[in-house]
C-alpha cells in the first residue's frame, strides 16, 4: 500500500501525458468536426466497435510507428536531427511531474504527496521545461537544414522569447497574491473564499490570468500562435523534414505540452483539485453526503448518456451491435460504482481520506478536460496571428500590461497586509 | 460627384482590444458545437457508400448512353462522326457500317468510349444531330478492375437507361 501510494503520482503522470494523447487527438478531430458541421472520424473499427472514433487515433499512431524511418540525405547533423524531437517530447513529458493531482494524504503519520516530484519549486520547474520544449523545436528546425524549417524554428524562438517574459511577469503577480511558489500550497490557498466567491486565481487575478492563458497558448505553439508551423506559408515549419515516428514525437509532444499547460492553468487559476467552497477537511468529514450526491449523479448521467448514444448512432456498421454493447457496459459500470459507493456511504468502510483523494483526482481530471476543450475550441475559432502581430501583441501589449499588473498587485497586497 | 465615406472599423478601443470579438467568435462556434452534439441529424454529411446522393438530375454529366429510335427500337446513331470530331479528349472510336434495313443509311459497327480518357464535358451530346448520345444516366461512380473495363462498347452503351423523362431519341 505504501509503495503503491508513492508510485501512484508517477503512474498518473505517465497516464496523463501518454494515454491522454489519443484521447486528445480524438477530441480535437471530433470537436473540430462538430464546430464545422461535420461528423468527424466514424469509420475506423475493430469488429464494428468504434468507440465514437477513438480507434482512429490509435490506428494513426500505429501507422506512424510502422512507417519507414527516412532521413533526407542533405542533413549533415544527423545526431541533432534525431535528438530534437526527443527533447521536445521529453521536456513536455517532464513538465507534468510537478502537478498535484490531489491533496497530500496522511496515513499512519506518514504524509504521501500526490505530486510525482514533490518539490516546492513547481512553477519554476514548469517554466524551465516549457522553455526547453521550444529548444527541441529550434534544434529540429536548424538541424533539418531547410529554409522552411529554419524560418519556422526562428519564429518559434522569437515568439518564445517574447512570450516567456510576459508569462514570467504575469506569474510574478500571481505568486505575490498567493505568497508561495509551491503548487500544492497554491491550491490550498484557492480553497478560501473572497467575498463569497471562491478565491480562484481567475477571480482574484483576472488580468494576470488572461495574460497567462494567452502566453500558455503561445508557449505550446497552439493556434492562434502556431506561426512556427504555418502550413500556409512555410510548408510545415519546423517539422518539414521529419517523417514517421520522428514526426510522431513532435505531434505527441504538442499534445502533451498542451495537457501540461492545461494542468498548470487548472492548478494555478482554476482551484486545482478542489471544489469551490469545500476544502479537503470538509470533504473528509461529509464524505457520506458527497457519496449520496455522487450516486444520484451517476444514475442520472448514465441514463442520459445511454439515451444520447441510442439516438446518435447514425451510421451502423457490420459487426457487433455497438448500441447494445455500450448500453450494457455503462449499466454494468454504473451499477458497480453505485454498489461500491453505497457500501461506503452506509459507513461500512472507513477509508474516507482515500475516497476523497480519488474524488479530488476525478475533479482535477474533469477540470483538465474542460480546459483541453477550451484549447481545441480556441484553435478552431480563431485564425492564425500574422507573425508581426504576434510579436506586437507580446512586446507592446502583454509585457506592459503584466508589468502594470505587478505594481497594482504589489500595492494592494502591501496595503492589505499593512491594514491587518 | 459626391464623396462616399466608407466607415472604417477597428479604431475604437473596444475593437482594438479584440477581447469582445474573440468571445463573439467563440460563442458562434460553441453554438454550432452544442447544436450538432445535441442533434446529429443537423449535420448534412452523407455517409457515402451506404447513403447515396439524392440530387443527381438528368442535367448531371454522368456516363454516356446511346439512345434507341422510338419506331423500331433500333440504334439512333447514324455514324456521322460529329461527336468524335467534337471530342476534345479524343476518346470516342467509331467504325461506320452500311445499314440494310431501310431505316437509315449508316450505323456504327463499333462505338467505343474510353471513359478513362473522357473528361465528361458533354460536347459530344451537344454535337449530336440525332440525339443519339446522351449523358443522362446519372451514373457518377465508375468501378472496374482493369483498364479494359472502362472502355464501354456499343452494346453496353445501348443497354444503359437514362433517368430523364425521354427515353427514346427525339430526332425526327
Amino acid at each position: 500500500m505504501n509503495t503503491f501510494l508513492i508510485l501512484l503520482p508517477l503512474i498518473l503522470t505517465i497516464l496523463f501525458s501518454l494515454i491522454t494523447v489519443p484521447v486528445l487527438v480524438w477530441m480535437e478531430r471530433r470537436v473540430a468536426a462538430l464546430i464545422q458541421d461535420r461528423l468527424g472520424p466514424n469509420r475506423c473499427n475493430i469488429k464494428g466497435i468504434r468507440l465514437g472514433g477513438l480507434v482512429q487515433s490509435v490506428a494513426d499512431m500505429m501507422k506512424l510507428v510502422q512507417k519507414e524511418e527516412f532521413l533526407p540525405s542533405h542533413i549533415k547533423n544527423k545526431f541533432y536531427h534525431i535528438i530534437a524531437p526527443s527533447i521536445a517530447f521529453m521536456s513536455a513529458f517532464l513538465t507534468f511531474m510537478v502537478i498535484p493531482y490531489a491533496d497530500n494524504i496522511k496515513i499512519e503519520s506518514t504524509t504521501y504527496y500526490m505530486q510525482a516530484l514533490p518539490i516546492d519549486l513547481g512553477v519554476l520547474w514548469f517554466l524551465a521545461f516549457a522553455g526547453l520544449g521550444v529548444y527541441g523545436i529550434i534544434l529540429g528546425g536548424w538541424a533539418s537544414h531547410s529554409k522552411y524549417s529554419l524560418i519556422g524554428s526562428i519564429r518559434a524562438a522569437a515568439q518564445v522569447i517574447g512570450y516567456e517574459v510576459a508569462m514570467g511577469l504575469s506569474l510574478v503577480s500571481i505568486l505575490i497574491t498567493y505568497g508561495t511558489i509551491s503548487l500544492n500550497e497554491m491550491v490550498i490557498y484557492q480553497t478560501q473564499n473572497f467575498f463569497y466567491i471562491p478565491a480562484w486565481g481567475i477571480f482574484i487575478q483576472p488580468l494576470a490570468s488572461l495574460i497567462f492563458v494567452v502566453t500558455a497558448f503561445a508557449e505550446t505553439n497552439r493556434a492562434p500562435f502556431d506561426a512556427a508551423e504555418g502550413e500556409s506559408e512555410i510548408v510545415a515549419g519546423y517539422h518539414t523534414e521529419y517523417g514517421a515516428m520522428k514526426f510522431g514525437l513532435y505531434f505527441v509532444a504538442e499534445y502533451i505540452a498542451m495537457a501540461a499547460s492545461g494542468a498548470l492553468i487548472v492548478t494555478m487559476l482554476l482551484g486545482g483539485y478542489q471544489l469551490p467552497y469545500l476544502n479537503t477537511q470538509d470533504l473528509i468529514n461529509n464524505f457520506d453526503l458527497i457519496l449520496w450526491i455522487l450516486i444520484i449523479l451517476t444514475i442520472v448521467m448514465s441514463f442520459l448518456f445511454i439515451g444520447w448514444i441510442r439516438s446518435h448512432n447514425i451510421l451502423v456498421l457490420n459487426g457487433l451491435n455497438e448500441t447494445k454493447l455500450y448500453t450494457s457496459f455503462i449499466l454494468i459500470f454504473s451499477t458497480f460504482f453505485v454498489i461500491l459507493m453505497s457500501y461506503y456511504s452506509f459507513g461500512y468502510g472507513g477509508a474516507n481520506d482515500i475516497g476523497v483523494m480519488i474524488l479530488q483526482f476525478v475533479i482535477f481530471t474533469l477540470k483538465l478536460f474542460v480546459l483541453h476543450f477550451v484549447f481545441i475550441w480556441v484553435r478552431w475559432t480563431l485564425p492564425r496571428f500574422r507573425y508581426d502581430q504576434t510579436q506586437k501583441l507580446g512586446w507592446n501589449i502583454l509585457l506592459p500590461l503584466s508589468l502594470f499588473n505587478i505594481f497594482i498587485t504589489a500595492i494592494v497586497v502591501v496595503g492589505v497586509n499593512y491594514g491587518s | 460627384m459626391g464623396v462616399k465615406v466608407v466607415k472604417r472599423y477597428g479604431d475604437t478601443f473596444k475593437e482594438k482590444i479584440y477581447i469582445s470579438a474573440i468571445f463573439g467568435g467563440m460563442k458562434t462556434t460553441f453554438k454550432h458545437f452544442i447544436k450538432n452534439l445535441s442533434d446529429a441529424s443537423n449535420i448534412h454529411t452523407l455517409s457515402y457508400p451506404e447513403e447515396l446522393p439524392k440530387d443527381i438530375t438528368p442535367q448531371y454529366h454522368g456516363v454516356h448512353r446511346l439512345t434507341h429510335r422510338k419506331d423500331d427500337n433500333s440504334i439512333a446513331c447514324v455514324a456521322c462522326f460529329m461527336c468524335a470530331t467534337a471530342c476534345p479528349a479524343e476518346c470516342i472510336e467509331i467504325v461506320a457500317q452500311e445499314r440494310d434495313d431501310d431505316v437509315d443509311e449508316k450505323m456504327p459497327a463499333i462505338f467505343n468510349i474510353d471513359l478513362l480518357e473522357c473528361i465528361f464535358c458533354a460536347y459530344c451530346v451537344e454535337a449530336c444531330p440525332c440525339d443519339a448520345i446522351r449523358m443522362d444516366t446519372g451514373i457518377f461512380s465508375l468501378i472496374g478492375n482493369k483498364r479494359e473495363d472502362f472502355v464501354y462498347n456499343k452494346e453496353k452503351l445501348l443497354s444503359l437507361k437514362g433517368i430523364s423523362q425521354e427515353e427514346y431519341s427525339l430526332a425526327k
